[in-house]
Order: structure tokens, then C-alpha cells, then sequence
């Protein structure tokens, strides 16, 4: 079928299967290698981006519920070239380890900030439901803190 | 080729210079006579001054590309912020030095090459110092080296790296170069750098394995049968065939791989195969089967003799017989579980093969790929990337394999992703460990004899298929079970190497994990029987035995630390573990709070090493804390099961692991012993299980004795994510 998909401020027209996994688009079709593929039922979040503003599970999501939607992925969080405020409070906490789960953990924790500005570690334990087999979640949790007090308004 | 003519070659092919050269590990060659010779080409310089570093290590978190690169940077005086670094690619000199095999794990990365690292920056540096001293025609103990320039003592005339190099590299490498003193580090040792894998790791460019790319690839997905060893019996595929996208379906033995144009038809393809698997050998075994051959092994078989000091037998019978105690601990079976699914990308053209591959065995896999293939060695390129974790599961090969046959099959550049599902049910897996105690405590509370006795199936034989020095004796099954530090009289461990039809392999923690979860867990039912407070016991025990100076140290820190007490304090309660693993030592205590229905808060976990020196204290820190993370999946909520001869668990819905909410605070303090290099990878998990086990204890009075709590103990945590 024919999908129409804004991603990261580019429109996109695309003639594929609308079964086909919104995660398996941005990474085959469009190329964003960022966005990853952890378990395929959206369990782990590796695969989370923002969808009209929500955080969605992309592995899970057939593309044919994305049409005309507009779509960020890790990749399009930089403004002008700077990192995004979440990002480089991730820099500064050196929050990854291996890094295959942290654009999934940096999307949740951004869509978190949009809302919820100055999030106490209660909305935290209930926002981040991402998984990560290395064990950083201590300074995820020290990263979000960082960036609600570096955040601009949104 | 003589070796100058190696050195011109390879500066041409190179586009720059390399110092590449011969050497002699002084402490090899004393020790070991005639040792192979590595020729080594681990520092390129370019004209404009930037010194590119080769890694052989893989980077899967535990910041090995920041730090080797740091110590090579340091050593040969290079600017820091002029480093770049490339991936080795499968060669000698990138092997271990002390093991002679390219592979990253068991906490051995830095213990193993730093000082063979340290030596070949240190060469470097004073080759080109020589240049600079023929150049300018003085002596070269004369001359300074800083940030990527060479300085004459009087500071009139200097040059860079770049200018030097060509020069450089046609200087004899010396033999025995001076290595800087500890005082002169400067990019290790003190300072936390920030780590140079992250800025790629949060804007999403970084390439793992799944994200290889390569020219008229084509994506394959696999399905394996659910019981393990059964192999394909018959195949439809038909149906799959026609579907869209779709270039070929290839039965691989114990697979099926779909082949097409996209990752997702092929993943839509692979499930429209409709197989029928054979009976698996081991026919449809469960649970229950295979706790019976532990339960048959520790009645009928045969144990050998791992330690035996005094006469435990004698020292058990000094006691009445209902003061004999007899107690069984055991840690479940495992998946690694890493992230990143198992993937890789592979290339067979003719009698050569490309791979490009998140892997922790970079030779393993071009040997077993090269065997598979019927191809020569050095015809199968291994390219690495970056691993999403590996904690192990990545020391073998058998993702390269099935792409590698995959590509030979359809005559393309192939990128294979198991799914979840594969990755999981059809892996190599830590095994479940059992060990039964028989103690019995004098008057005085020491005991008066222990027997000890193991069953686990192998996990070293996968990944290093050398001969035990003792057949019926894994060392890595019995690990700090053969070298306890308490000084006990009379005591004997015995192991039985249990027959499973169910591949096996290490996981992170190896047989230490385990074994350190049952000894520091009877340690403190030894206290307890003793009246005596668990730390007090463990430094009597300690103190009984010589060499303990620097585990007693690391205990001593960690109660003054973490406020340990062994009853509780404004409602919080202690456990204590602690031991000596991958050539380090630790101590960890856990605080909790219990409620009566077994609901669990964690609060904090502090954690003192010492692993002789530390060199990134940042990434140190970080290392411990997440194997914090780790023992914690482990002791509360990581357990496979089986059924129908297979895995039953298939997804992190069933195989779970620790999330946010439940994570402790953690802190982490070092002991700098200037001792031995130690490891840092495979500690932090190691005291998590006991000290957990012994904080409930302190708490409920309950000793729990199977893993994981959450399943065999009825405990919960606090803030537990559903998700299923």
C-alpha cells in the first residue's frame, strides 16, 4: 500500500506491505539504523521513537497505523547540529555501556521531559519501562535528572 | 620477506607509517625459552600527526576501546585529542599474549595486555625519538616527548609524530624499551576519560553488527525447531518461495533461513516454511529430566577430588551426628540474553569469505568458518564492529556460520538477524550448578569438617578446546571453589562433570558466579550456627590463613562504607559477600527492607575492589555498578526452563531481567594495591546473589538457597515492571 510518513522533518512516500513493522521502514527503507530491534514484541523498548508526539514501540507497529504520521528517531534529535539536551546529559553521565538499548532510553526519556518537565524519580520508574542487560539504569536515572535541570521550556 | 622490507611494504600499503617491529616480552621469554615471535602493527602515523591505534579487543560496553587506547596513547607521549582507532582485523599480533588466542572475555582484556601493549608504545616512542635524535644529531636520552611532538632538552627544536615517522620506522624497534613510571601516566591511572564509544552510542550513528551494510546485500531471517539437536525432516517451501521479495529458502540442518530483498519478507517468508523437525536425540526431556540426572549424579557417580586439606571425614565425626548439618544450594540455567540479537554479516565469493560480525571470538570465527567452508584460514576475512552485549554468548560462532552458509547458498552478500525467539531457544547456555555442604561447627564455632561436592556440566569445552589438565575436572566449573581463602581444617571439594543434552558455555561470572553464591551463603549459615556476627566470622576465617591481607582489606572497607550491621538498622537489613575472582578481590554488601509477604526494597549496594591497579576509575566504577545490575538479574529473576526437549522461555517476558524501578543505588570504592593487574568485567556480579541471600536472611530469618528468588522463593521487588 501507499504510506505517507513524515521522519526527523523529511516526507516520505513510500509502496510497501502496510504489515510491514514501522522498525523495519525507518531501518530498511529509510536507512536510520539508530532506531534497534531487540525482541520484536515491545518488550525491551530498543525499538522506541515518537510518533505525533508519543512514545511508540516500532517493532510492534504495523506502518500502515503510520500514515501520515509525523515520526522522530534518535537521529533527528539534534537541533542545528547541537545535541539534544537529553543526549548530552547521556554524555555527561556517561550513561552507555554497550549502547545497543540507549537511542530506545533517550527517546523515552525525551517524550518523559516534554511532559513531565521535572520529573520526580516515581514518574520515572513509571515512564522508563526500557530494558537494558548491561545495567546502566542508575545513570539513566542520573541523566534525566541532569537534563530536567539543563532542559529548555519545551 | 626480511623485516625492513615488511616495514616499507606495509608504510606503502598503508598510505602512512607503520611501526611495526619484532619483540621479545622480557617476562615470556625468561620464563618460556624459545617463544613465538609477534610482529605487531599497532600504531599508524600519518603526516598530519594523527596516531591511529589498532584495538583487538571488542568493545561491547566495557569501555576496552577508550582505555587500551589510552594506555598505548600514554605510553608513546601521543596527544589525546589526535588518537583515532580502527578494529583489528584476525592476526598474531592480536592475540592474547599470555593465552595466544584472539578473543575478548573473562575479564582479560587489560590484566593480559597491558604490559604487551605498554612495551610496544614504549618502543614506538623511542623510535621515534631516535629519528629525532639522527636529525638533529644528539643523543636520544636527551630528548622529551609530549603530545604528539618530540622536544630537544633545550628547547630550541622540536618535531611532530608526522614528521618523524618514516624515519622512525626504519630504526631497529629496541628490544627492551623503558616504560614510563606510574607517576608519569597521564591518560590513565587518575583521571575518568570520557569514554570514546558514547558520543556515537546516543546520537545513534554507532554501527553494530545488525547495522552492517554492504553493497547488493540481500537479508535472510532463520527458525530453528523448538526441541535442540532436532534437525530438518521435511520442508515445504513453497508457499514461502512465492512470496513477495523472496530469493530462496535454504535448509540448513537444524535451520531454516528465508532469504529476500528485505529483513521483514524474509522474516514473513521463514514463517510460511512449514517444517516437520525429527525426534531430538535426547528425545522431549523437561524440567524435571534434567534436574534427575543432578539428583542421579550426586547418588550414583563418581566426584573427583578438586581439595582435600586435613581429614574431613575425622573432623565430621568428632561431633554427635545430629550435629552434622547437610545443606543444597543451587543457581539455575541461563541465556545471555544480550540486546542485540544474534546476527552477522557474510560474504562467500569463490574460495574467500568476508564477515562482518559483533563477535567476542574474532578467530573463532574465521577458524570455524574457514573448517565449514573447506576454505584456508586467511582466505575468511573477520570483520568486527561494536557487540550490543555479548557477556560471553558472542565467544562462539555460530551466527557466522549460518550466514556464511547462507551466502555461499545464494550467492550474495547476506545479513542474517535471529530473532528473539531464536536467540534464545537456540543458544549454548550456563548451566545449572548444585552444591551439597555436610558441616558440623566445634565448641569455639569453626568448623570442625566440610565437605563440599559439585555437579555441573562443562562450560569451558565450547569456547577453548584444550584437554583439561584433568579430564573429569572443568576449571572454570570449579573456580573459587578450589582456591577458598577461609582457613578451614578439614575440608574436601569433589566434582562431577554431569553429561547434558543441552549445550553448555561460560555466561558472565563464569563458575565463580555460582560457587561464590553457595560458598558465601554457607558461610553465613556457618556464622549463624556459630552465634557469631557474619563479618566477625569471615575475618576469623580469614585470619586463620596466610595470604589474605588483601581480601580481609576489601572487607574491612566495604562494612565501614555501607554502615553494615548485622541485625537491622532503622529498619534496613545487611548481607554480606565477599571473595576473590579474575584475579581481584571484593567485598559487597546489599541493604534492603523486607516487608512479611517477602516484598523486597533495594536500597544500596557498596562494593570495594581491589583489582591492583585502577585505571579508568569512571569506567571502573561503571563496570561494577552495572554487574551490580547483573547479579541481581541473576539472584532474583533470570532462570530458563525446559519442555518438550527445548528452551520454554523465548522472549524477556519469560526470561526476565532486572528493570529500572528496581535498581539500587550503588557506589563503588577502590583499594590501589599496586599489585597485579586484576579483572573488572566479571566482578561486580560475583558477591550480588550471596548478599542478597544473607540480607533476607538478616531480615526474615529465611534462608533462601535456590535461584532465582523470585520464582523459587516466592520474594518480590518493589516497582516491578509488568510486561508481560
Amino acid at each position: 500500500m501507499k504510506i505517507r510518513i513524515t521522519v526527523n522533518g523529511t516526507d516520505h512516500q513510500l509502496d510497501l506491505d502496510g504489515e510491514t513493522p514501522l522498525l523495519w521502514v525507518l531501518r530498511d527503507e529509510l536507512g536510520l539504523k539508530g532506531t534497534k530491534f531487540g525482541c520484536g514484541k515491545g518488550l525491551c523498548g530498543a525499538c522506541s521513537v515518537h510518533l505525533n508526539g508519543e512514545v511508540v514501540r516500532s517493532c510492534s507497529l504495523p506502518v500502515r497505523y503510520a500514515d501520515g504520521a509525523t515520526i522522530t528517531t534518535i537521529e533527528g534529535l539534534r537541533t542545528n547540529g547541537k545535541l539534544h539536551a537529553v543526549q548530552q546529559a547521556w554524555v555527561d553521565e556517561q550513561v552507555p555501556q554497550c549502547g545497543y538499548c540507549q537511542p530506545g532510553f533517550i527517546m523515552s526519556a525525551t517524550n518523559l521531559l516534554a511532559k513531565t518537565p521535572k520529573p520526580t524519580d516515581e514518574d520515572i520508574d513509571h515512564s522508563i519501562t526500557n530494558l537494558c542487560r548491561c545495567g546502566t539504569y542508575e545513570r539513566v536515572r542520573k541523566a534525566i535528572h541532569r537534563a530536567a535541570g539543563v532542559s529548555a521550556p519545551p | 620477506m626480511d623485516r625492513r622490507a615488511f616495514i616499507r611494504t606495509s608504510a606503502l600499503a598503508a598510505g602512512g607509517f607503520i611501526l611495526a617491529y619484532e619483540f621479545l616480552p622480557a617476562a615470556r621469554g625468561a620464563t618460556e625459552g624459545v617463544s613465538p615471535i609477534a610482529l605487531n602493527a599497532w600504531i599508524k602515523i600519518t603526516p598530519d600527526n594523527w596516531t591511529t591505534i589498532v584495538i583487538s579487543q571488542a568493545e561491547m560496553g566495557q569501555g576496552i576501546e577508550t582505555t587500551m587506547s589510552a594506555i598505548i596513547a600514554d605510553e608513546l607521549g601521543a596527544d589525546w585529542s589526535r588518537v583515532r582507532r580502527e578494529n583489528s582485523l584476525v592476526a598474531p599480533a592480536f592475540q592474547n599474549p599470555l593465552l595466544h588466542w584472539q578473543f575478548t572475555g573473562n575479564a582479560e582484556s587489560i590484566r593480559s595486555f597491558n604490559s604487551y601493549i605498554r612495551t610496544l608504545a614504549a618502543a614506538a616512542r623511542e623510535m621515534l625519538t631516535g629519528a629525532a635524535a639522527q636529525k638533529w644529531g644528539v643523543n636520544a636520552s636527551t630528548l622529551r616527548v609530549a603530545d604528539s611532538y618530540v622536544y630537544d632538552s633545550a628547547g630550541n627544536r622540536q618535531a611532530s609524530f608526522g614528521e618523524l615517522a618514516s624515519a622512525a620506522a626504519l630504526i631497529a624497534p629496541p628490544p627492551n624499551p623503558v616504560l614510563k613510571p606510574r607517576s608519569e601516566w597521564k591518560l590513565v591511572g587518575r583521571v575518568s576519560q570520557h569514554r570514546v564509544d558514547v558520543p556515537a552510542k546516543v546520537d545513534g550513528t554507532a554501527v553494530f553488527g545488525i547495522d552492517v551494510v554492504q553493497p547488493d546485500m540481500v537479508h535472510a531471517a532463520v527458525v530453528f525447531p523448538k526441541a535442540l539437536g532436532a534437525k530438518i525432516e521435511k520442508m515445504d517451501a513453497s508457499l514461502a518461495k512465492s512470496m513477495a521479495g523472496v530469493i530462496d529458502i535454504v535448509p540448513l540442518g537444524d535451520a531454516v533461513v528465508a532469504v529476500a530483498e528485505k529483513y521483514w519478507q524474509a522474516v514473513q517468508a521463514v514463517a510460511a516454511v512449514k517444517v516437520i523437525w525429527t525426534e531430538p536425540p535426547a528425545g522431549a526431556f523437561d524440567t524435571a529430566k534434567i534436574d534427575s540426572l543432578y539428583a542421579e549424579a550426586f547418588a550414583h557417580k563418581p566426584f573427583e577430588s578438586v581439595v582435600k586439606e586435613g581429614d574431613p571425614a575425622a573432623g565430621l565425626a568428632t561431633r554427635r551426628p545430629d550435629e552434622i548439618l547437610e545443606v543444597e544450594y543451587r543457581s539455575p540455567w541461563l541465556a545471555h540474553a544480550p540486546l542485540e540479537p544474534m546476527n552477522c554479516t557474510a560474504w562467500v565469493d569463490g574460495d574467500r569469505c568476508t564477515l562482518w560480525a559483533p563477535t567476542q571470538g574474532q578467530e573463532m570465527c574465521q577458524l570455524v568458518v574457514a573448517l565449514t567452508l573447506g576454505i584456508p584460514k586467511t582466505n575468511v576475512t573477520v570483520n568486527r564492529t561494536y557487540l550490543g552485549g555479548g557477556f560471553g554468548r558472542r565467544l562462539i560462532a555460530d551466527y557466522a556460520v549460518l550466514a556464511a552458509l547462507t551466502s555461499r547458498a545464494v550467492k550474495r552478500p547476506v545479513k542474517l538477524i535471529w530473532s528473539r525467539e531464536g536467540d534464545m531457544r537456540h543458544s549454548s547456555y550456563r548451566p545449572a550448578f548444585i552444591q551439597r555442604a555436610r558441616f558440623a561447627l566445634r565448641e569455639d564455632g569453626l568448623p570442625s569438617g566440610l565437605e563440599i561436592r559439585l555437579v555441573a556440566p562443562t562450560i569451558l569445552k565450547p569456547v577453548s578446546p584444550g584437554p583439561f589438565r584433568n579430564p573429569g575436572i572443568d576449571p572454570l566449573c570449579v573456580e573459587t571453589l578450589d582456591e577458598i581463602a577461609y582457613g578451614i581444617d578439614n575440608m574436601r571439594v569433589d566434582f562431577h562433570l554431569l553429561d547434558v543434552p543441552i549445550p553448555t558455555m561460560v555466561l558472565r561470572t563464569t563458575g565463580a558466579g555460582p560457587n561464590l553464591f553457595f560458598l558465601e551463603s554457607l558461610i553465613d549459615e556457618l556464622a549463624h550456627h556459630a552465634g557469631i556476627d557474619p563479618y566477625h566470622y569471615r575475618r576469623r576465617l580469614l585470619q586463620r590463613k596466610a595470604g589474605n591481607e588483601r581480601l580481609l582489606a576489601v572487607l574491612d572497607l566495604v562494612v565501614t562504607k555501607s554502615g553494615y550491621s548485622p541485625t537491622a538498622k532503622n529498619g534496613r537489613c545487611f548481607g554480606l559477600a565477599c571473595g576473590r575472582g579474575f584475579g581481584s578481590y571484593f567485598a559487597q554488601v546489599v541493604e534492603l527492607s523486607v516487608t512479611s509477604d517477602l516484598t523486597i526494597d533495594l536500597h544500596r549496594v557498596v562494593s570495594a575492589v581491589d583489582c591492583g591497579q585502577v585505571l579508568d576509575p569512571g569506567i571502573a566504577s561503571a563496570s561494577i555498578a552495572s554487574g551490580v545490575v547483573w547479579g541481581l538479574s541473576q539472584a532474583l529473576s533470570s532462570e530458563l526452563t525446559f519442555s518438550d526437549g527445548g528452551v520454554t522461555e523465548s522472549n524477556y517476558d519469560g526470561f526476565r531481567i532486572l528493570t529500572l524501578p528496581e535498581t539500587p543505588s550503588t557506589e563503588t570504592h577502590f583499594i590501589d594495591s599496586n599489585a597485579a593487574l586484576g579483572g573488572i568485567g566479571e566482578v561486580g556480579p560475583l558477591g550480588i546473589p550471596g548478599a542478597l541471600s544473607n540480607a533476607i536472611f538478616a531480615a526474615t530469618g529465611k534462608r533462601l538457597r535456590v535461584l532465582p528468588l523470585k520464582r523459587h522463593a516466592g520474594v518480590q521487588t518493589r516497582g516491578v515492571l509488568n510486561l508481560s
